[in-house]
């Protein structure tokens, strides 16, 4: 198992975001996170990631106890973010929000930076290397010169999954990687998804446009912060709960 | 990051060098001991500058900058005047003491960001002046620190080569750590500390270390004040201080390495060119704020490239004119 949380609640206040929420990711594996608006799934990510501390339960990750870890720790032991709103370094352009996503591997040392060392320009270049060869899979590389916030919102999304990418992450967490996208660039989003999958890389995937839904091997439903089903998303989209969380009930009618 | 339009035309290393070559060589041309000492307390104030705008460049505006100076001028200080050290000891013990006092304090203060980073380093700045009260045996108190021995007795143009030497070296420093990778990663970090955590950056880390590198030149800046002052006013590293080292920042370019040796200088110096209005003095400097703020939002650093595109803004209204 990668990843894996038991009993995940957090409160703001006297509102349980997230109650005895359990969701496991395993190797290869890409798993989509539904569920309505304030359902709970971005706070499901924060928690993950350590943005902030759960109220109770435990997150696994890698066999290792990740809960309430700070976000560097996270990031360093191989999740990877992209998130769903202003994902990236404004003031950066697309290419040098790529190289300064590399802080992790390869590492060089603060008095290496400093001093310029072989090993340290060697590092540079190789980052150099690799930023260029995201770019080439999330299909940026054209406007790699171009300033991050001046991109039209969709590249910015695409540009916060080739960041996400940089920390060569065992895990990805993807944030409504589509919301707000042209067709055009749903194609490439999902391209560059695909791509990811078969290199080995597991997707917990938070999404509202079925389009890419299909590109997951199974599918967790939550509302109010509470999971309603799980299954394949056939199965998931048969589930009354679910028909009545995104449609309304009897009541709600 | 980003070149500037106007220097892409010489190749730097000219442009340097001839600075350089002008600055060693004004003590020739210049006879007046005064403006020398204006001078020398430019180039303290361009070092102080300078390390305040590392910590800007990581997102953190430090309104107590003038109180970090502080710290390593007092330490310098204390220790010529009651153990006798030699200011070549004590200037850097007084950069490092300053530098400590930033980390110990740092990682407290990297919990807060924005606006709350520069309120306690307010609160800082006008604390650490009530610890200079505190330790009144040390520190003079509001009497002040006197006799600290000088660096060279007597002599101000030894003392502009020394603080000349001083401030490239403490420039290239900043300079080199801005350039590779541990300015990227400060920029990063004042963008957005949750996507740069993200990526495995501790942020709170890179702020102190920001904050600790800025300190130790701010210390240094301080001590050899000290040194060079022989005098050290209660009054010297007061709130005032801080702002006009921040005033000085904003007004050259925050967003360029060049922004606050170009913004001392001018703040500095013009003034004193101005002197038999010195009445005035106060107006002028508002002015020449109020000017940049509205018509240079990157500073006076930012002058060239925006005379370039004012002049094709210019062009352009032109050509349009003739056309039918």
């Amino acid at each position: 198992m990668l990843l894996e949380s038991k009993g995940l609640t957090k409160y703001f206040g006297g509102l349980a975001a997230v109650s005895h929420f359990d969701i496991y990711v395993k190797q290869g594996e890409a798993v989509g996170l539904i569920g309505p608006n304030g359902a709970g799934k971005t706070t499901v990510f924060n928690l993950i990631t350590g943005l902030f501390p759960p109220t109770r339960g435990t997150v696994l990750f890698d066999g290792k106890d990740i809960t309430g870890k700070k976000p560097h720790l996270v990031a360093k032991l191989g999740i990877g973010r992209a998130f769903q709103l202003a994902p990236l370094f404004a003031d950066f352009t697309v290419l040098e929000n790529v190289v300064a996503s590399f802080h992790l591997r390869p590492r060089s040392s603060l008095w290496d930076a400093f001093l310029n060392t072989a090993t340290y320009r060697r590092n540079e270049e190789y980052i150099l290397q690799r930023s260029m060869e995201i770019l080439q899979l999330v299909g940026l590389h054209e406007v790699k010169n171009n300033l991050a916030k001046n991109l039209p919102h969709g590249y910015q999304k695409m540009l916060g999954m080739a960041r996400a990418l940089a920390i060569g992450p065992k895990l990805l967490l993807l944030d409504e990687p589509i919301g707000g996208m042209s067709q055009d660039e749903i194609k490439l989003t999902r391209t560059a998804i695909e791509k990811m999958c078969k290199q080995g890389v597991s997707i917990l995937l938070v999404e509202h446009n079925m389009q890419i839904m299909d590109l997951c091997d199974r599918v967790v439903v939550m509302n109010f912060g509470k999971k309603i089903a799980e299954g394949s998303l056939s199965e998931v989209r048969e589930n009354e709960e679910v028909v009545q969380a995104y449609f309304g009930g009897k009541h709600a009618a | 990051m980003t070149e500037k339009q106007g220097q892409g035309k010489l190749p730097r290393i000219v442009i340097y060098t001839g600075l350089l070559a002008i600055v060693l060589s004004l003590p020739l041309f210049i006879q007046s001991r005064y403006l020398i000492h204006i001078f020398n307390l430019t180039l303290i104030n361009i070092i102080a500058a300078s390390s305040l705008r590392l910590i800007a460049v990581s997102g953190q505006l430090s309104l107590g900058h003038a109180g970090f100076m502080s710290i390593g001028a007092y330490t310098a200080g204390a220790l010529a005047k009651h153990l006798g050290w030699t200011p070549w000891v004590t200037m850097p013990l007084g950069a490092l003491a300053t530098m400590a006092v930033a980390v110990i304090i740092g990682y407290p203060f990297a919990r807060l960001r924005a606006i709350y980073f520069s309120m306690v380093s307010l609160f800082f700045g006008i604390g650490i002046l009530a610890v200079n009260q505190v330790l009144e045996k040390f520190t003079g108190g509001y009497a002040g620190l006197i006799g600290i021995s000088p660096l060279f007795s007597g002599s101000k143009v030894a003392n502009y080569y020394f603080f000349v030497g001083l401030t490239v070296l403490s420039l290239c420093v900043l300079y080199r750590i801005e350039v590779c990778r541990i300015g990227t990663t400060l920029k990063a970090v004042a963008q957005s500390h949750v996507v740069a955590s993200s990526v495995g950056i501790n942020e709170a880390g890179y702020r102190v270390l920001a904050l600790a590198v800025g300190c130790f030149f701010a210390g240094l800046a301080g001590a050899g004040y000290a040194h060079y002052n022989s005098v050290l006013s209660h009054s010297a590293f007061n709130l005032l201080a801080s702002v006009n080292l921040l005033v000085y920042v904003l007004v050259g370019g925050v967003g360029s390495f060049a922004g606050p040796v170009i913004g001392t200088a001018v703040l500095i110096i013009i003034p004193e060119l101005f002197r038999m209005l010195k009445g005035f003095v106060p107006f002028i400097f508002a002015a020449i704020m109020i000017l940049v703020i509205f018509v240079m939002p990157q500073g006076l650093a930012g002058l060239p490239g925006q005379i370039g595109s004012w002049v094709e803004g210019l062009r352009q209204r032109k050509g349009t004119a003739h056309a039918p």
